[in-house]
């Protein structure tokens, strides 16, 4: 069937608004609305199918609101339980990519609008819909073999979807959340940003998302499969050497290939002496702040300075770039929630500052009897005042200052001068002209 | 700093024993971990292998304006026709002179207005001022630390990458005497390299600005402030500046403020200077760009005009005279014959130009704060405003035509005449809005009309709705920011940075340059500008009442559009590009400019669009960003500048670059494809912005969406896919998917094989082979 409207990746910014909009499917003011898509059996589904259960789009009057499910089935040999996520979230690029449709939020929040432009130019069945998502699918995925496609515009019939599908996106979630390291053969490699820094290698495993926050070990896999010659790649993860630090011999072996030799091994969950490389683009950096044996954290959007005394671009100048800097880490917000999450320099135990904001968003990770002792902008601006905050909140970091007490930064050797003393040596100078042409002046550490 | 010594005439003690030491110091330097760069303040040659580099790929192309030599005595030389000069110099090397000469005096403008402003404000501020960009940007001056090798601290710090720059200009233009260089290449290396310093003087200049004059430091929420005749309050005195340094401009609001006067009196500007001035103080108001000087000043509306450096109309004192407006020259640039009234009391100044002195050159600027305040109020509403009688002008032309024939762009002034003559001023009304202001028209016109008045008289109500919002200059792309659209640029969704910058010299409607912002924006690439054409950008309204810069944020991010400020502030464009080698792959910038541009030039997909440069400061910036790896498209006008850099798309050896990573050789795909190239027509540049942000590191995401695009606005506006499709297509996955039926059938017919991506450089030094530990 010929699409009466344009499908290209130049649509995608295209917002319709109200007085643009021939019907709205979804959004804020309709209580059912949701997409999903389930991975099925080869034999299971017909491919090409498309399915409109409820009004379609010449039946609904203009201006009017109407629930709204998609729901898309697939099969294929590499099409697994576990890629549906990966497969769900293009259903919004796809939906976008259709001139005069537009598509936002995901799972059950979607918000859908029909242009009267596109309406007008003869778009007046969602089947034209379901046949640009099989096309694009089937383009971008070559695992897909099989797809189907079901829009449902009844209330009762969308509802019904959508108390089904929450229950998908829960046992998802819980998948996800409980799957770790121990749990998966391979890790993903992402070299996306070898464009821009080309000696950095980001490794992506259940327990630690990208440095940018956008491909999670899901999303590795799904790409990887498509194609395994691309910026995402398998990594078998070898055997384990050091479970605290998070070596793997197999992790090693890629990072050495892939960074041309610059780094040789990383550890995943410590920002001590072999740290993951950071790329230009990390959410956020941990710091090791050795006056108080604790390390701070601070993301993109703070635009005030850190307890460091310094904001966070003077710290990223320190981070990233491809090399492995002790102490300087980047990594996504949402490594945070990793169970995994710097262990080998003891965790959330070690974490000491972090802006209010981020921590109000991690706060479902934190542990309880530490969140109130983390400091954040409101109590500590500088080292004395979060040395001061620490010991008064009793934070896991004090038990350290015994140990080692924390010597902010050692006095600089200082070389004297012989002064007279016997046996020492007279230096006469008469008429002399010293000119230097430049003088140095270092900064002794 | 500066250096130190001291003197001990006699000194004994146990260790030592002195007799007339003298210890003299040049120069401190406090250490700067960055290592330094093989190529700190490079000399006239030092980065020549990197000009002949891209000279080699992207070949001067030139168009001869004019074919004579007449720069000595020997002249004129006819060089047509393979022909030599007295002198030897053959047609080519002397085009690649005259673009030397046109680069060394934009470099010098901006030089003269950075030597000012450095002085000025080391002397009114103190020399430790420090130097501050604001809390997000932590590379401060990233020209200055690339070709100067120095961070600098203070404003006291900006006087060596001065002193280096102002050498430079000094050799470069020296090269152009008559028996210097004689080779084309070497003529355009050194135009490159001062353009390079054109670029640093820039730099120089806004930094100390934004430092000690508490402009915007990179604020992506700058205040929108006012624009076009329709925003000056005219029953107040109107006091308006021209040109390019804000020093007086600034010295006016300082008066204001401190006498409690600011609210009844009218600071506005035209040309740089107005950015600056609403840089200085959200109050100032912007008239418009350059093409507005004529016409605002024919209106009379001003009651002084305050005229500082650059792209000032040299008539000015006698258009101003024909309103009784009073003229102050206040830079050593600009004196119009006029008497130095800067040590006379400022009540003698005053009371000669309200008595009818034409006007004064006072070179103080507090004073002419002082001066130009006080007799605004004392001319506002006393000046005769000459009548004018547009049906009655208009009955006097002949229909000769020879103003159409002297118009720029063709514009059928004796159809309007001929329609005014009846009573009908509309078409007039609407050339108004088409005309560039220049008024050659007048002196060409056998009947002395004043056309320019009369265009301005018929277009009153249009005139009083011309009144917009611009986002104040923001000063420089914060670091954060560059991080921010990092992820997205590799990720594929933001295609390219277009920035669209220079003069009013359109070849039609400055309307055009909206058309092909709002494009970009809409297609969310990063879209930034300055100078005029910012100005431009914010003059005209959408069918909601709304300026570009209303509807689009100010950050540096997809599908936002940022204003960086005047002519000057260029260089924070300049360092965007820079600042992303920098963050992303922690690439020294000290002293090291081949590196980094050819980083650029490999892989940020920035384009430079100056739709109507104009002047010799026009040319200099073009090439300073041609130098860094960054191409730049030009209107139609600009094939005045007579030459191009073109690259060959057919020649598959000139698009060999290095594969890094093994140091094995590469072709990539042609782009960018030129370095400098004239656009016919708008639809044109579009389809050339869009095609040539592609670049050879693209992932295949960015790829995809950057071919999306190239393949959709070709489509548009020339009916087609484009022939050369299958040159940018790399692998498969380049393909954008909505597409990949029909392209894999193009790309069968042309026998298409997937080629590698390489990790693209053109310096040999920079590759690393295998296993090779550093």
């Amino acid at each position: 069937m010929e699409i009466p409207v344009e499908i290209g990746v130049v649509y995608e910014g295209e917002r319709i608004r109200k007085g643009e909009m021939h019907v709205e499917l979804g959004g804020p003011k309709v209580k059912a609305k949701g997409e999903l898509v389930r991975a099925r059996k080869m034999d299971e589904i017909k491919d090409g199918k498309i399915e409109v259960k409820g009004p379609d789009l010449s039946e609904m009057e203009e201006g009017s609101r109407h629930s709204f499910g998609i729901f898309v089935e697939v099969a294929g040999k590499q099409v697994e339980e576990d890629l549906e996520a990966v497969i769900e979230r293009r259903i919004h690029d796809y939906c976008n990519y259709v001139e005069g449709f537009m598509h936002l939020n995901q799972r059950y929040d979607i918000w859908c609008r029909l242009s009267k432009k596109s309406y007008g130019k003869g778009f007046n069945t969602l089947r034209y819909l379901g046949d640009a998502l099989i096309t694009l699918f089937k383009a971008e995925l070559p695992i897909i073999e099989k797809i189907q496609v079901t829009f449902i515009t009844d209330e009762k019939r969308v509802e019904d979807f959508v108390r089904n599908a929450r229950k998908i996106y829960e046992a998802r979630d819980a998948r996800a959340r409980a799957l770790s390291e121990e749990d998966v053969k391979e890790f993903y490699g992402c070299v996306l940003c070898q464009s821009f820094a080309p000696t950095h290698v980001c490794v992506i495993t259940p327990d630690r998302i990208s440095l940018c926050g956008s491909i999670n070990w899901f999303d590795g896999r799904a790409a990887a499969r498509v194609d395994p010659k691309g910026p995402n790649f398998a990594i078998p993860k070898g055997e384990l050497i050091d479970e605290t630090n998070g070596e793997y011999s197999g992790v090693n072996e890629v990072v050495r290939e892939r960074s041309l030799g610059e780094n040789e091994r990383f550890y995943l969950h410590s920002m001590f002496s072999s740290p993951h490389t950071s790329c230009g683009c990390f959410e956020s950096i941990a710091f090791y702040i050795p006056e108080v044996a604790g390390i701070g954290i601070v993301h993109r959007d703070y635009s005030g300075d850190t307890v460091m005394g310094v904001p966070f671009s003077t710290l990223a100048t320190q981070t990233g770039g491809g090399k492995q800097i002790e102490g300087f880490l980047g990594m996504a917000i949402e490594y945070m929630r990793s169970p995994k999450f710097l262990q080998a320099d003891g965790g959330w135990n070690r974490i000491v500052w972090l802006p209010k904001s981020v921590k109000e968003r991690v706060k479902d990770a934190v542990p309880g009897e530490l969140y109130d002792k983390i400091a954040t902008e409101d109590d500590a601006t500088d080292i004395v005042a979060l040395k001061e905050f620490l010991r008064e909140k009793g934070h896991p970091v004090v038990e350290r200052w015994v140990e080692a007490p924390p010597e902010a930064i050692e006095a600089p050797e200082l070389e004297v001068m012989p002064a007279g003393a016997a046996g020492g040596i007279k230096i006469i100078l008469k008429n002399a002209k010293i000119h230097a042409e430049k003088v140095i002046i270092k900064r002794v550490k | 700093m500066k250096g130190a010594g001291f003197k001990i005439d006699e000194l004994e003690s146990d260790l030592i024993k002195i007799k007339g030491l003298e210890v003299t110091v040049g120069k401190f330097y406090e250490e700067w971990e960055e290592v330094m760069g093989p190529t700190p303040m490079p000399s006239v040659t030092d980065l020549r292998g990197w000009d002949f580099t891209l000279l080699n790929r992207y070949k001067p192309m030139y168009a001869p304006f004019c074919d004579l030599c007449c720069l000595c005595t020997y002249g004129k030389c006819d060089l047509s026709g393979g022909k030599k000069g007295a002198c030897g110099i053959d047609i080519g090397a002397q085009q690649g002179r005259i673009v030397l000469l046109a680069c060394c005096i934009g470099a010098a403008a901006h030089g003269g207005h950075a030597r000012h402003m450095v002085d000025h404000l080391i002397k009114k501020y103190g020399a430790d001022t420090p130097i501050d960009m604001g809390k997000n940007v932590e590379v401060e001056a990233p020209l200055i630390r690339l070709i100067a090798g120095i961070k600098p601290k203070r404003l006291g710090d900006l006087l060596e990458p001065l002193e280096y720059a102002e050498k430079e200009l000094m050799h470069s233009l020296s090269a152009t005497h008559t028996g210097q260089e004689g080779y084309y290449t070497d003529f355009e290396s050194k135009a490159l390299h001062v353009s390079m310093v054109d670029q640093l003087l820039m730099e120089i200049a806004d930094v100390a600005q934004i430092s000690a004059l508490g402009f915007s430091k990179g604020d992506p929420d700058s205040p929108l402030v006012d624009i076009g005749f329709g925003s000056i309050d005219t029953k107040k005195p109107i006091i308006l500046c021209i040109g390019h340094n804000v020093v007086p401009g600034a010295a006016v609001i300082d008066y204001l403020q401190d006498h409690d006067m600011y609210d009844d009196v009218e600071v506005a500007g035209i040309c740089c200077t107005a950015h600056d001035l609403t840089r200085y103080d959200k109050g100032a108001k912007i008239v418009g760009p350059l093409s507005k000087q004529l016409k605002f000043v024919r209106t009379g509306i001003a009651d002084v005009i305050i005229v500082d450096e650059q792209c000032v109309r040299t008539d000015i004192l006698s258009e101003a005279r024909k309103n009784d407006t009073a003229v102050i020259a206040t830079n050593d640039k600009i004196c119009l014959g006029l008497p130095d009234r800067t040590e006379d009391s400022p009540e003698d100044v005053i009371d000669d130009l309200v008595k009818g002195a034409p006007g004064a050159l006072i070179l103080d600027a507090e004073k002419v704060g002082e001066v130009a305040v006080r007799i605004a109020i004392k001319l506002s509403g006393k000046r005769k405003r000459r009548a004018l009688d547009v049906v009655k002008e208009a009955k006097k032309c002949t229909q000769c035509g020879l103003c159409v024939r002297e118009c720029h762009n063709n514009l059928d002034i004796p159809k309007g005449m001929e329609k005014a003559a009846k009573g009908d001023l509309s078409l007039l009304s609407e050339i108004y809005a088409l005309c560039m202001g220049c008024g050659r028209c007048e002196n060409v016109c056998s009947k002395e009309i004043p056309i320019v008045s009369l265009l301005g008289e018929a277009a009153k109500e249009r005139i009083r709705k011309e009144r917009y919002k611009v986002r104040s200059g923001r000063g420089p792309i914060q670091d954060t920011e560059i991080r921010s659209v990092g992820s997205p640029i590799v990720m594929g969704e933001i295609p390219g940075v277009v920035a669209f910058v220079g003069c009013p010299n359109y070849p039609s409607s400055s309307k055009e340059l909206v058309e092909m912002a709002e494009i970009f924006l809409q297609r969310r690439y990063i879209v930034t500008a300055s100078g005029c054409a910012a100005m431009d950008l914010a003059m005209y309204k959408d069918e909601e009442g709304k300026t570009l810069y209303e509807k689009y944020p100010g950050n540096f991010d997809a599908g936002c559009l940022s204003n960086v400020g005047s002519c000057v502030s260029n260089a924070h464009i300049a360092g965007a590009a820079i600042k992303i080698a920098s963050i992303f792959a922690h690439r020294n910038l000290r002293g090291n400019y081949e590196e980094i541009a050819d980083y650029i030039l490999n892989r940020v997909g920035a384009v430079g669009v100056a739709w109507g440069a104009m002047s010799q400061k026009a040319a200099s910036i073009a090439t300073g960003f041609n130098r860094l790896g960054i191409p730049v498209i030009i209107g139609p006008r600009g094939a005045k500048y007579r030459r191009t850099y073109l690259g060959r798309a057919d020649k598959s050896e000139d698009w060999m670059v290095y594969n890094a990573r093994d140091g094995s050789r590469t072709q990539v795909s042609p782009s960018p494809g030129y370095l400098l190239y004239v656009a016919e027509s708008k639809e044109e540049a579009i389809v050339s912005i869009a095609k040539n942000c592609i670049r050879p590191n693209d992932t295949t995401k960015g790829r995809q969406i950057k071919l999306a695009h190239y393949i959709d606005l070709h489509k548009r506006y020339f009916g087609a896919v484009p022939e050369d499709l299958a040159i940018y297509i790399r692998t498969e996955a380049d393909i954008p998917i909505t597409l990949k039926a029909e392209i894999m059938d193009i790309l069968k017919a042309k026998k298409w094989k997937p080629k590698t991506i390489p990790d693209p450089t053109l310096l040999e030094r920079l590759c690393r082979k295998k296993g090779d530990r550093a």
